[in-house]
């Protein structure tokens, strides 16, 4: 049952789908009337409290040791399927280890693992990894892909958002304090409406900003360009928070789901008074003088303009290489939050939109959350309302708003486990995957309410379960039953993402640098691919090279320039929400991993570790280089073929294997 | 799964290596495997096409001064465009500018007489090959929204383009090359940047492998300074052996895994073989003009392109223009300078493409595809320049069974419109896919609960630009 010491959210919504049991079904529908199957599709409908299953668990009554195990195995039990047995522990650690830190455990981790007797080995390492600040750093990553983080805006001219890499601060941050869920949805939805001198939340407001926006030059279309915007941040936001897909219903009725045409407008008019705010933080005189600067540097760049427009075609060039360094000169942007604000001032008139078109505008609308989920004839808000976003984070984040606990206790079940219980985290409609296991779904859901929207209690119990043990070995038998496993008889192999990929390398390698935050680091990258940008002078490459060595979610995130080593790696495009990562296996993987720059230069540096912190023994080298990148002891196997190896060939090009190991960059 | 034999089949058809022979050995260890680029049957199996040649005039070229003749804007040079005509929004010509003349002059050309302007004398030659498409039209007069939509249909970015699509599609024939490829223009990039080409939400392996400019023009092919190529066979070696040391014989993933080094070793030691144009005789180098300016670059890249087709990949773009607009075809100061020189740079070596492609017998499989994300304005811009335009531009494709030798559509007589069957971008995507074998509805890929698909919403396939 949801908690009730919740304080109750005066919200335009008290009563949710429910109430459609009472509702007639005319057979011709008006605009906001909806058919009963609409109604109660079921992630429409509350959660509800399912008892956690308890009988005829036959052989396995001892296996479950969490509510979710019972759940899972009731499941199972019906499918002829069970449980496998508890991996062994440097299989967990390692799992543990990368799943919440994004890294590999070190050898000494291992080591004290597997041999502390205490009766809460297991939990105790649970904690510990709960407490470690480098969770936030890679959970982070996690919701930087949903809510689609870039720094930058795509497009032609991709412009650098000053200060964009506070949102990234600001979502590391309220994970490693557990900041309760509803309250971060609520901040970046509307943290300039509830916090307006808050730092974090007016980086967190943000949220609004992330995505790519066309400008350009000569004739403006404003109102497109607008539509635009409002389109790309309503999409956002009903990926993110709802995993509903609005954007379907901006042309038209949704094809499947009860969401209406209007409902899209006028879940975007909470929006149509938001506009785009950069918050200076600079002082007065910090700010006079970088004015100063700027204003030589504008006559300078105005003059060889003027120039530009007079030149005969044959000078264009030399003239254009002259603006070039004249731009260049530039002072770097003051310090500034990528925000935005509420200006009812210039707010947008919502209106319906014939197939979408902004020349087309029919009835005006007033904002309103989806239809479905609200009584009968629910008013909208006037225009003028005060705080809409405020309005507008309240309603996802009421406690009964059936989606937004159960969406996210999916995303976090999907990192755990590979899938989520609804396979298709960012589509909760009818033409999404339905749950696998729908009261585990709901018990979660409830839970997270309980404990206040916290995450970290979430991801212990599921790090505690049973299910969670399990070997990732294949069971022949339960493979024929269920070849994708999403009965969760075993756990999910899976690859290492982009990110922990370098991460690790960078790890085992001893170089990585573990500095917190700030602005983001521009790395070297192929000066080919830096002249593919239609402003090659924006990737200016952060002088200090050991920035270079950073953790990746610190590398900046530019949209029209992704690192091929990321690239290859299945990073997402940064253009819309990412709710799920692909893992696609190709040559050009191989390509990067034998001949790239980065596993070149990380080789050489993991090659010299090994040299400097284990015997000149060749055996002593494997060992150590087993025990740093896979977390174990190499077979015998393994160590013969290696020594084999190192009496002919270089302990770099051996270094340069390792990385290359499934052993390395798949997690059992 | 699939079983060994079907895995040999499908991921390494036209298997002759020895290296790759000998690394193949133990295979009995490997179990079968699946090759996600293993080449797929098209929906549709009479069609001719296998692989396409877009040759991207970036910048948006004029279709006044190439391939749409307009007498009447000549005469109306100087002067107001009359009402009739309607109304046209430009990026940065005003309302009150006036029309400008076209100074090129028109032949007409082959059998079927089909006009086109003294900038593209040679390409005319070819003409009873080629179908032009008068009458194309796209929603955005800006370049990079443009581009997005010349190349994935939609006019924001985050789309797969119409490359990746066809790879994923139909596979890939190649077991040493990646199977899409962009040559850019070495004098620097688009607005639109990279996102345009690549594969959008379709994984990774439908990206496109951005040539460089020079002899080696994919990234991470040549090995580090100071290994030899047999050192790194032994790292390779080792890398395989280890991987297989825990591999259980039912491991699909794993096994892909070893089969992935196996074709970048293949790569490694045959892709440099492609690049290498020195075994071309003089007569094919001279029919495309390498080795001479100001053709040299284009045509380079153009023989590259055939070579590519011939080693299998599926889907190649080679792009005229790069950097600054006037180094794109973006005339917006003077449309005779500009396109006089970009031009010059194209026209022989697209007319020995297709010259070449046809005495090899290959122009058949081989869709060839012309065109900018745009057209340009009737009227003038400053005096002597034209503006982007969107609302009637030209196209036009040869090979992979289009029927040569017709004009398809027409704008009307000052080139301002599209009035006669008008094709937007998305019928260009519905018939490239046609032509493939590809059926726009049977193309789908799930993402944010949408079967999103190349053409968004349905387009058509052009009507009687091929029998397929």
């Amino acid at each position: 049952m949801i908690s009730h010491s919740q304080p109750a959210h005066h919200v335009c919504v008290a009563i949710l789908a429910i109430l459609s049991a009472v509702a007639t079904s005319p057979l011709v529908l008006a605009e906001d009337e909806y058919f009963d199957y609409e109604r109660d599709h079921w992630a429409f409908v509350l959660p509800e409290d399912f008892p956690v299953p308890s009988c005829a668990l036959g052989d396995h009554k001892n296996w479950p040791r969490t509510s979710i195990d019972a759940f899972v195995l009731a499941q199972q039990l019906d499918r002829e399927l069970g449980p496998s047995p508890e991996a062994d522990r440097t299989t967990l650690i390692r799992r543990l280890t990368f799943q919440m830190t994004g890294l590999p455990p070190s050898p000494e981790e291992v080591d004290a693992f597997v041999n502390d007797e205490r009766p809460n080995a297991y939990e105790r390492l649970v904690d510990r990894l709960l407490a470690n600040p480098r969770y936030g750093e890679h959970w982070g990553q996690h919701w930087l892909d949903v809510v689609r983080y870039a720094e930058t805006e795509g497009f032609e001219y991709d412009r650098h958002r000053p200060g964009a890499w506070r949102f990234r601060d600001y979502v590391i941050q309220s994970l490693n304090e557990d900041k309760p869920y509803d309250q971060f949805v609520r901040e970046q939805i509307a943290g300039d409406e509830l916090n307006p001198n808050d730092h974090g939340s007016l980086a967190a407001a943000g949220f609004h900003r992330l995505g790519p926006i066309r400008r350009n030059a000569g004739n403006a279309e404003v109102a497109f360009s607008r539509n635009e915007v409002l389109t790309e941040r309503t999409d956002a936001i009903g990926a993110a928070f709802l995993a509903v897909t609005v954007g379907c219903a901006r042309c038209h009725d949704h094809m499947f789901d009860p969401i209406r045409q209007t409902d899209y407008y006028r879940l975007q008019a909470f929006l149509a008074s938001t506009f785009e705010h950069n918050v200076e933080l600079a002082s007065d005189a910090e700010k006079s003088e970088w004015e100063a600067r700027s204003k030589v540097v504008e006559a300078e760049v105005n003059e060889i303009k003027s120039r530009l427009k007079t030149a005969a075609a044959e000078d264009e060039e030399r003239i254009l290489c002259e603006l070039k360094a004249a731009q260049a000169k530039t002072p770097a942007p003051l310090q500034t939050i990528s925000s935005i604000k509420h200006d009812p001032a210039q707010r947008t008139p919502i209106h319906l939109l014939d197939r979408g078109d902004p020349n087309k505008k029919l009835d005006h609308l007033t904002m309103r959350p989806l239809g479905v989920l609200l009584p009968e004839g629910a008013e909208g808000y006037p225009d003028d309302l005060s705080t809409p976003r405020t309005h507008l984070a309240e309603w996802i984040t009421d406690a009964k708003n059936p989606l937004t606990a159960r969406v996210i206790v999916n995303r976090l079940w999907q990192y755990h486990f590979g899938t989520g219980l609804v396979g298709t985290t960012n589509d909760f409609g009818v033409n999404g995957d339905a749950p696998t296991h729908p009261a585990l779904l709901d018990y979660l859901a409830n839970q997270l309410v309980e404990y206040e929207w916290r995450w970290k209690p979430i991801h212990r119990m599921i790090l505690l379960s049973s299910t969670y043990r399990q070997t990732s070995s294949l069971n022949p038998v339960y493979q024929e039953i269920d070849p994708n496993n999403r009965w969760l008889s075993r756990f999910t192999r899976r690859r290492l993402a982009a990110q922990e990929i370098r991460d690790a390398m960078l790890t085992v390698g001893g170089t990585i640098n573990f500095k917190a935050g700030g602005p983001s680091v521009v790395a070297p990258v192929d000066q080919e691919l830096i002249d593919l940008l239609y402003k090659p002078s924006q990737w200016a490459v952060t002088p200090d090279e050991r920035e270079h060595h950073r953790r990746s979610i610190y590398l900046i995130a530019k949209r029209n320039l992704r690192l091929p080593f990321m690239e290859v790696f299945d990073q997402p495009d940064l253009q819309t929400s990412c709710a799920r990562r692909e893992s696609s296996t190709h040559s050009p993987q191989a390509l990067e991993m034998l001949n790239g720059e980065l596993s070149s230069e990380l080789a050489e540096a993991f090659a010299e570790r090994l040299e400097r912190d284990a015997s000149s023994v060749a055996g002593d080298q494997v060992r150590l280089a087993y025990r740093l990148v896979a977390g174990r002891e190499p077979s015998d196997k393994e160590l013969l073929l290696s020594t084999a190896f190192l009496r002919e060939q270089s302990l770099c090009e051996f270094a340069l294997a390792m990385f290359n190991l499934n052993a390395f960059l798949y997690v059992e | 799964m699939l079983g060994r034999r079907s895995f040999l089949k499908g991921s390494f058809c036209g298997i002759g290596s020895l290296a790759l022979a000998s690394l193949l050995r133990d295979e009995e260890l490997r179990g079968a495997t699946r090759n996600p680029l293993a080449p797929k049957p098209p929906h549709i199996p009479s069609a001719k096409a296998k692989s396409v040649i877009f040759l991207f005039m970036a910048g948006g070229p004029s279709h006044i001064e190439t391939f749409d003749p307009k007498p009447l804007l000549d005469k109306l040079d100087g002067q107001s465009r009359p009402a009739s005509f309607g109304d046209a929004k430009y990026q940065f010509v005003e309302s009150d500018a006036k029309l400008l003349g076209c100074r090129r002059t028109f032949q007409q050309y082959g059998e079927s007489g089909l006009a086109v302007s003294d900038l593209f004398k040679q390409t005319a030659e070819c003409i009873d090959d080629i179908a032009v498409i008068r009458s194309c039209h796209g929603h955005k007069v800006v370049h990079s929204a443009a581009q997005y939509e010349l190349l994935t249909g939609r006019t924001v970015p985050g789309f797969p383009s119409m490359g990746s699509w066809s790879v994923f599609g139909l596979g890939s024939e190649s077991d040493s090359l990646p199977a899409y490829v962009v040559m850019p223009d070495p004098d620097g990039a688009l607005e639109a940047g990279q996102p345009m080409y690549t594969n959008g939400f379709l994984p990774a392996i439908y990206q496109p492998t951005m040539f460089r400019p020079g002899a080696t023009p994919v990234r991470n092919l040549d090995l580090p300074g100071g290994i030899s190529l047999a050192e790194r066979r032994k790292t390779v070696e080792l890398i395989r052996q280890l991987n297989e040391a825990n591999l259980a014989s039912n491991d699909d993933e794993f096994a892909a895994r070893i089969s992935a080094y196996e074709l970048a070793f293949k790569m490694q030691t045959e892709a440099p073989e492609v690049f290498d144009l020195s075994d071309e005789s003089q007569n094919t180098l001279s029919l495309y003009g390498v080795g001479q300016e100001p053709t040299n670059d284009y045509a380079r890249r153009c023989l590259l392109a055939r070579r590519l087709v011939e080693k299998g990949v599926r889907f190649s773009v080679v792009v005229s223009g790069g950097g600054p607009g006037n180094k794109q075809w973006d005339a917006h100061k003077n449309i005779e300078e500009n396109h006089l020189r970009m031009a010059a740079q194209v026209d022989q070596p697209i007319a020995g493409l297709l010259k070449d492609l046809k005495q090899r017998g290959m122009l058949d499989s081989t869709l060839v595809i012309w065109g900018g994300e745009f057209g340009r304005s009737p009227e003038a811009q400053g005096g002597k320049g034209r503006d982007h335009h969107n609302l009637g531009f030209t196209m036009w494709m040869a090979g992979g069974g289009v029927r040569g030798g017709q004009a398809i559509g027409a704008t009307d007589e000052i080139g301002l419109r599209a009035v006669e069957s008008r094709h937007h971008f998305r019928d260009i995507h519905t018939t490239i896919l046609h032509l493939l074998g590809l059926d726009q509805d049977q193309l789908t890929y799930r993402h944010l609960g949408r079967e999103e698909r190349l053409t968004e919403i349905q387009g058509e396939v052009i009507k009687g630009i091929a029998d397929v």
